[in-house]
């Protein structure tokens, strides 16, 4: 296998740790507050939140190259200030990633988290615990499952991710090429062996998930 | 522990208001009424999980809710134990984690001292790290009253705790909590929707029907003395008639039904002096009516407001009949096709061969009448 496919490799693995790590950030406390909140904007979050899930990923790359590139609503600013792009960094692809699985974990989370009693966390709150701690200790370890099930998930659809990504941080060897778009370039570029190659990494790692996934589940409580 | 709970609230819900004001003292307060009658949001606003729109809620003196001055307490400091339907145990936690749940903040030997405490008063020892799915429901019962109760806290709420359970079960725990709420002396707030159960768990009964309260007393008053038709049937009491008044003095009402004069006793106390001919409303419970042997004839001068009859109907209920009769007097039967449920136990059913003899004179002591005071609209809650 050449450097430049473990480069790949290795970069697709970076970036789906990161981007479901940050998804379990952001998609975690906002799957708890669709659940249980009633806030002003709630439809409208849910409706940007879900987006990315409808959208063709290249419309959600445009997107976010509006948003973030050297001329973006943000990213603009930030290149008059800085002189530094996100754009075409392995951080976009982090980026991408991290929007494109962010629908999966949200949706699937907050269906687990619904489906606690809420009377246990109002027994919670009658024994003296605010909500927050009540969220820490009753109702998100039990909606573990659908969680653990949203966070792989999550880490599948960044693994996989390839429209958004070529969007918004290019098809770059060794810097921003991730698995999918080495596997796209190899069959362009008549590499079949190459590509054969790739996609059985690729298959490989798959596998792994879903196995982890599965052992995850069995679990249980 | 001298608490007194006063709850003055009003909650506008959807096509409902609930608007209800009670007191309670040491002992147990059994809100009692069909279900949708507002008995557990009621729960909910003393809890502090609901937020009324309008009254007052003090137990002793902290004052938890108070629209007009602003005050609202957030359930976490009201200190108050609620138990709920169902129990409401939290699954992924032990036996021993879910009774420690309300001690957190304490010191940690503190806290550990009461757990082990509450868990030997409960007779919960070698369940401690048992999950509630691996115990019996009356285990979970006692983990659930436990877990409330180790805060120690100024009141006890029970949402419907015996509704989910099958009628055997149902009454071995209703036992079980008649005998944990009297052995650790706590002031209690009970929601039922069985009156055989407000009736054994309760001091105090509250009646509700929708959203309001229709009358508060203590249990054996609410029993025998219901301050109203609409009590009257929410209590199930069969046999609530209406006649009309004849005279009524402090001790005495007579009235006439069904075109005869009878006599009740009245109550002192009540002061109930309606005015002659005014509508009235009474009832004598089923087995109250006397049947009278005709071996032994009416000359007992202990027979009282005589009547006489056929029975149109009988409904077997194994260890009782209740026979439906129909009065020989003129006129309309005064519940359809009959005037009186008459209930009778099995023997005295055989020995009387009342299988085959359906004509009977029937009597009923005036002390068995009984007169429904705040009825035909005029009633208020009292």
């Amino acid at each position: 296998m050449s450097p430049e496919h473990l480069s790949a490799l290795w970069l697709s693995v970076k970036v789906s740790v990161v981007a479901t790590a940050l998804n379990a950030l952001i998609g975690i406390p906002l799957a708890y507050m669709m659940a249980r909140r009633r806030f002003w904007g709630r439809a409208a979050v849910d409706v940007l939140v879900t987006l990315p899930l409808v959208l063709p990923p290249t419309v959600t790359g445009y997107y976010l190259i509006l948003l973030l590139g050297r001329r973006g609503v943000l990213g603009a600013p930030l290149y008059a200030a800085t002189g530094w792009s996100v754009a075409f960094t392995w951080y976009a692809a982090v980026i991408a990633a991290t929007v494109m699985a962010l629908p999966l974990l949200v949706r699937t989370a907050r269906v687990a988290i619904e489906s606690v009693d809420q009377n246990l966390e109002r027994a919670a709150f009658t024994l003296g615990r605010a909500e927050w701690r009540t969220a820490l200790e009753v109702t998100l370890p039990l909606a573990r499952n659908g969680i653990l099930a949203g966070l792989v998930l999550a880490f599948a659809r960044a693994l996989g991710e390839f429209g958004a990504t070529l969007m918004l941080a290019g098809n770059i060897p060794g810097k921003t090429q991730t698995l999918p778009l080495s596997i796209y370039t190899a069959v362009q570029t008549g590499e079949a062996g190459q590509a054969m190659t790739l996609v059985a990494m690729l298959t490989l790692l798959s596998c792994v998930v879903v196995v982890a996934s599965a052992r995850l589940g069995a679990r249980g409580l | 522990m001298n608490q007194q709970l006063d709850v003055r609230l009003v909650k506008r819900l959807p096509g409902f208001t609930l608007d209800v004001a009670w007191s309670a003292g040491d002992g147990v307060a059994a809100l009692f009424g069909p279900s949708g009658a507002g008995k557990t949001l009621t729960l909910q606003c003393l809890s502090g999980l609901l937020t009324p729109d309008a009254g007052r809620i003090v137990v002793g003196d902290r004052v938890l809710f108070d629209a007009a001055a602003g005050i609202n307490v957030p359930p976490q400091a009201r200190h108050l134990g609620y138990v709920f339907q169902g129990y409401a145990l939290f699954p992924h936690l032990s036996v021993a984690a879910n009774i420690a749940f309300g001690l957190r903040g304490r010191p940690r030997a503190e806290a550990a001292r009461r757990t082990a405490e509450v868990i030997e008063r409960m007779s919960l020892g070698g369940l401690e790290h048992r999950r509630p799915h691996e115990i019996s429901g009356g285990q979970r019962q006692r983990v659930a009253l436990g877990r409330a109760l180790a805060p120690d806290p100024a009141f006890l709420l029970l949402d419907e705790p015996l509704s989910a359970l099958d009628v055997g079960l149902r009454q071995s725990l209703r036992e079980e909590l008649a005998a944990i709420l009297s052995d650790w002396h706590v002031a209690a707030v009970l929601v039922t929707h069985d009156f055989a159960e407000a009736y054994r768990l309760g001091d105090q009964i509250v009646v509700y029907e929708a959203g309001q309260v229709i009358q508060a007393a203590p249990r054996s008053e609410l029993l025998w003395r219901p301050a109203s038709e609409r009590v009257a049937g929410i209590l199930g009491i069969r046999n609530v008639l209406r006649g009309s008044v004849v005279k009524a003095s402090h001790d005495r009402i007579q009235f006439r039904w069904r075109g005869q004069i009878l006599e009740a006793v009245n109550s002192p106390a009540r002061s109930y002096l309606p005015e002659p001919d005014s509508s009235l409303a009474f009832f004598i419970r089923p087995e109250y009516v006397r049947l009278i042997r005709k071996d032994r004839g009416t000359t007992d001068s202990h027979h009282m407001n005589l009547l006489s009859g056929e029975i149109v109907r009988e409904a077997d209920f194994g260890t009782t009949y209740t026979l439906y009769v129909r009065l020989d007097n003129p006129g309309r039967p005064a519940q359809g096709d009959y005037d009186l449920e008459v209930e009778v136990p099995r023997l005295v059913y055989e020995i009387l061969e009342i299988g085959r003899d359906r004509r009977w004179q029937l009597s009923m002591h005036r002390g068995s009448i009984q007169i429904l005071p705040g009825s035909l609209g005029a009633e208020s809650a009292s």
